[in-house]
């Protein structure tokens, strides 16, 4: 149903058209997901829910959810509840959802959400628990309680294939171990350990991570720029957005510049993907990870 | 052998001891990672990463040092510092800012855009406490609320743009680390600049430690010494603001330690600061680094010092010289009326108005409306909650501010120099950080518990100085400073708990459903209709212990008291709105400008307006920026602050030479 197809802008022209599908009453939709009025307060969810070609009535921060999880395309019909840290209530009741998806991100909200509706948690961020499972197990049982159940299978299964064939691509270039950073300033760099979202894409492309198994602080706490020397050998894999200081003075560091990926070339910038997103973050990680490692062959 | 030459003697000693341990620890530092031979990568870090951290600190820690030197003898204030200033606040705000808004000016000039946002906050905080002639706990007051209002803008900022979020974080926390010498470089050039011009004024900067007159007597441009000195101070701080980020209190600590260390004469002072204050950072760095788990340090440098530098407030405290006496039963309304049941009939009813105004009207996706039939019944089950305990947080925190000032005698006196709000993040951070799968009823409580920790030190500084009011503030703002760096630690981490305590820092009644909007307006009732009963209290204890006690009340029983109420008062309101709100600064002094005089109906007064207030506020946050909604703390302040601002200096132009 779903092409492994690399292309981005195919794929999202192919939700972009199943969304609007989804809400023709000509289309042989099942009545569930026709039916639901779905509000979305969390942003992993919304991509996995836009993934199952199921519009929502409304979702959360849609303006940075566009800058930096830039895909699935949110359709202009969704509403924008605000800041996801202060979501509009009244609004969101206004618009009367059968049903609210958050995750434990959003639990402080919960006694209100289920003043409006029935509130559906369903998290894939868990201390200590790897993201990959949760995700596809967080579509599996969104896309059940939508009604479309087959959609979740065929999402998984094209993206497994993807992935596959992704991996079967990089084979010869996985000799080196990558690590994936967000740069925080000008002297810090935050990693995705073994157990973020994008340590374990990388892995099933069959790349080692860099960073190892220093798991305990995944993707929180930065780093100081002179922790690149421990891992001499590796790609580097910076994910927008830079900060434009960083942006400026980088180039400038001496520190940076003797770093052996910087020196030889092996530091690779890649568009924003939201680091803790769906199953979709995970596929387009994995697009933009091939394009970048194919780009520097 | 004199007394002052031993002390003299052992002060030196323990210097010399702390640049030991400091030296000690960055030697390991260095030995730890000295590259083994042809390991030219090892030698690269070793000498543009670990030995620039190193100099930058002592640049860095020498900077401040003077900073604080100067900033505290140009004031005459022994507390004055770039933090206790805002001066540090204000570069953040500006940096924040620049760096959503106007990325480009910021990746080429952020040194002059720290500049501009800490000499801002200083210039704002001067002009506030002007009128009670720079005198040392208003200087600090104004320097707190000023802190707070920016760091709750930056706070605001950041939320609202999370793409930059980490960068901002860290450099929330003030971290040393660095990726070659250039910092070092141009850190040491302005500290050598600010030298030059620090001996080129040295004269008059002496004479300045003598009263103005005699300043003046002795043929001195005394505003443009102090002006002039200033503006070092404010260059200083901002450019290793700019270079390395925010650490407090080195300014502070320095000049402190040298005058305890010996110092009296100023040129002692000047020349000590700097080098305790370099010797402070590096070992204060040394100290992260050692405690540095995997790379990851687990307290940002600049954070840390704010744990030493709180304690080193606290204990500076009784050291303080009396401020000038207090002049003020007579904050005096500028015209009294007789009888003040008209005005206080209308200050209510435009309360009950904007609360009518409020649940009616408001903002929709087709713009503002008016709510009427079955669109009436669908908004109004989340507006009332709202207005209802926006109405009575507002009036709470109006009554603690009150109280506050009638029990200072300080008009700039409010709720949030407490502590109290300052401690409840604390217990919100602790909860977050140690069991992040809380429900909201364990965070709650855990922020009720960090909100009487605090209360329970500061009462407890205070009663061990009769609950003056001094004690009082100084004691709040001090233990409000150690909470925050506590509160910034958990926040320079990142994580989802970092965003979870930057909406609590901006403050917001959304989380407010029926059953809280209810409770605290109950809560609000039982604890402000007391109030009145201590109407005798608020009348005499403004004119003076000497008073109190002439008239058999005795000054630290009723301050004690009174305090235990408004610290209540503030913990409730506190844990729906914010840490911020301001309106328990203004209420006061609009309710002092409608003419009541007397303290009971002044108190309904300022009850009232505190209400009417964070009513309008929370109604402007839910609408201006549809559906993206404001902090409504944060609101207030802005609604209010320049209106305080315009009070006070109205009051300077009327007030005879």
């Amino acid at each position: 149903m779903i092409t492994s197809s690399a292309s981005g802008l195919t794929r999202r022209a192919f939700i972009a058209a199943g969304a609007g599908l989804a809400l023709s009453p000509a289309c042989t939709v099942p009545a569930a997901a026709a039916s639901q009025r779905v509000a979305i307060v969390d942003w992993a969810l919304l991509e996995t829910c836009l993934a199952l070609e199921v519009t929502p009535l409304a979702a959360v921060e849609l303006v940075l959810f566009r800058r930096i999880a830039v895909e699935p395309a949110v359709p202009d019909s969704v509403v924008d509840l605000g800041l996801r840290g202060s979501i509009n209530l009244e609004l969101l009741s206004g618009l009367r959802p059968d049903v609210i998806y958050g995750s434990s991100f959003n639990l402080w909200a919960n006694d209100l959400l289920s003043r409006i509706a029935p509130v559906r948690m369903l998290s894939v961020f868990e201390r200590g628990v790897r993201p990959y499972r949760k995700a596809e197990s967080a579509m599996r049982t969104m896309a059940a309680e939508l009604g479309v159940p087959d959609r979740a299978d065929a999402y998984i299964a094209a993206l497994d294939s993807e992935l596959a064939a992704t991996k079967a691509q990089l084979a010869a270039r996985t000799d080196r171990p990558v690590l994936i950073i967000n740069i925080g300033d000008p002297r810090h760099f935050r990693v995705f350990g073994e157990d973020s979202m994008f340590g374990e894409v990388a892995a099933r492309l069959g790349f080692r991570n860099a960073w190892g198994a220093r798991t305990s602080y995944s993707a929180t706490a930065p780093v100081g720029l002179e922790a690149l020397a421990k891992v001499p050998e590796a790609i580097v894999l910076v994910i927008a957005p830079i900060p434009p200081d960083a942006a400026a003075a980088l180039p400038q560091s001496a520190l940076w510049n003797a770093m052996p990926p910087v020196r030889e070339g092996r530091v690779h910038m890649i568009e924003p993907v939201n680091p803790f997103g769906g199953l979709p973050a995970a596929r387009r990680f994995a697009r933009l990870f091939a394009g970048a490692i194919e780009a520097a062959a | 052998m004199s007394e002052p030459a031993t002390s003299v003697r052992r002060a030196a000693v323990t210097l010399a001891a702390f640049a030991a341990v400091a030296l000690a620890l960055f030697g390991y530092g260095v030995w730890s990672s000295w590259p083994a031979s042809g390991d030219e990568l090892g030698r690269i870090v070793l000498i543009d990463s670990i030995l620039p951290r190193g100099a930058v600190a002592l640049v860095t820690g020498a900077s401040l040092g003077l900073a604080g030197a100067l900033l505290q003898r140009v004031l005459r204030n022994p507390i004055a510092d770039p933090s206790t200033l805002g001066v540090a606040a204000g570069a953040q705000l500006a940096m924040t800012a620049a760096t959503i808004y106007a990325p480009a000016l910021m990746a080429s000039a952020r040194e002059p855009i720290a500049f501009a946002g800490g000499l801002a906050s200083l210039a704002l905080i001067l002009g506030l406490s002007w009128r009670r002639g720079l005198e040392p706990v208003t200087v600090v007051l104004c320097g707190m609320l000023i802190s707070l209002v920016a760091a709750s803008l930056s706070a605001t900022i950041i939320l609202a743009n999370g793409e930059y979020m980490m960068s901002l974080f860290i450099w929330g926390g003030g971290s040393l680390e660095q990726g070659g010498w250039q910092p070092t470089v141009a850190l040491a050039l302005r500290a050598g600049l600010a030298t030059v011009a620090v001996a080129i004024v040295y004269r008059p900067l002496v004479l300045l430690g003598f009263d103005d007159s005699s300043a003046r007597a002795l043929g001195l441009g005394v505003t443009g010494t102090r002006l002039l000195a200033l503006g070092l101070a404010v260059f200083l701080a901002t450019s290793t603001a700019a270079y390395v980020g925010v650490i407090g209190f080195i300014g502070l600590a320095a000049p402190n330690l040298a005058r305890i260390a010996g110092a009296r004469r100023f040129a002692a002072v000047l020349l000590l600061s700097p080098l305790i204050g370099a010797i402070l950072l590096l070992l204060t760095d040394g100290l992260v680094q050692l405690a540095a788990i995997d790379e990851t340090e687990i307290v940002p440098t600049g954070a840390a010092t704010a744990l030493f530098g709180g304690p080193l407030l606290l204990w500076l405290l009784p050291r303080l010289r009396p401020s000038t006496p207090r002049t003020t039963a007579a904050e005096a309304s500028p015209r009294r009326l007789s009888k003040p049941g008209a005005m206080l009939a209308l200050v209510a009813a435009a309360a009950v108005l904007l609360g009518i105004a409020a649940l009616f009207v408001g903002p929709g996706e087709g713009g503002w409306t008016i709510a009427t039939g079955p669109v009436l019944e669908a908004v109004a089950p989340w507006r009332w909650p709202r207005i209802l305990s926006a109405a009575a947080c507002g009036g709470m925190l109006a009554a603690a501010g009150f109280i506050m000032q009638r029990v200072s005698g300080n008009p700039l006196a409010s709720p949030e120099v407490l502590g109290i709000s300052a401690g409840s993040g604390v217990g919100l951070a602790a909860v977050l950080l140690f069991v992040p799968e809380a429900s909201l009823a364990v965070q709650t409580g855990s922020a009720v518990s960090g909100a009487l920790l605090a209360l329970l030190v500061v009462l407890g500084l205070a009663a061990s100085g009769h609950f003056g009011p001094e004690r009082l503030l100084l004691g709040g703002i001090a233990v409000g400073s150690l909470s925050g760096a506590l509160v910034t630690t958990v926040i320079a981490r990142g994580g989802a708990e970092g965003t979870q305590l930057l909406n609590w820092l901006s403050g917001s009644t959304q989380l407010v459903g029926p059953e809280t909007a209810l409770l605290s307006t109950a809560l609000a009732v039982a604890l402000i209709a007391p109030l009145p009963l201590f109407s005798r209290w608020f009348a005499v204890l403004p004119l003076g212990p000497g008073v109190s006690r002439g008239v058999g009340l005795s000054p630290s029983l009723a301050n004690g008291v009174l305090v235990l109420l408004a610290a209540i008062l503030t913990a409730v309101a506190t844990l729906t709105v914010g840490p911020l709100s301001f309106v328990g600064l203004m209420a006061p002094h609009a309710a002092r400008l409608t003419g009541i005089a007397r303290p009971a109906p002044q108190l309904l007064a300022t009850v009232l307006i505190g209400m009417a207030l964070m009513i309008f506020a929370d109604w402007m946050a839910r609408g201006l920026t549809f559906p993206y909604q404001l902090p409504l703390g944060l609101f207030a302040s802005l609604v209010g602050g320049p209106y305080l601002v315009w009070l006070l200096n109205r009051g300077a132009a009327r007030r005879p030479a």
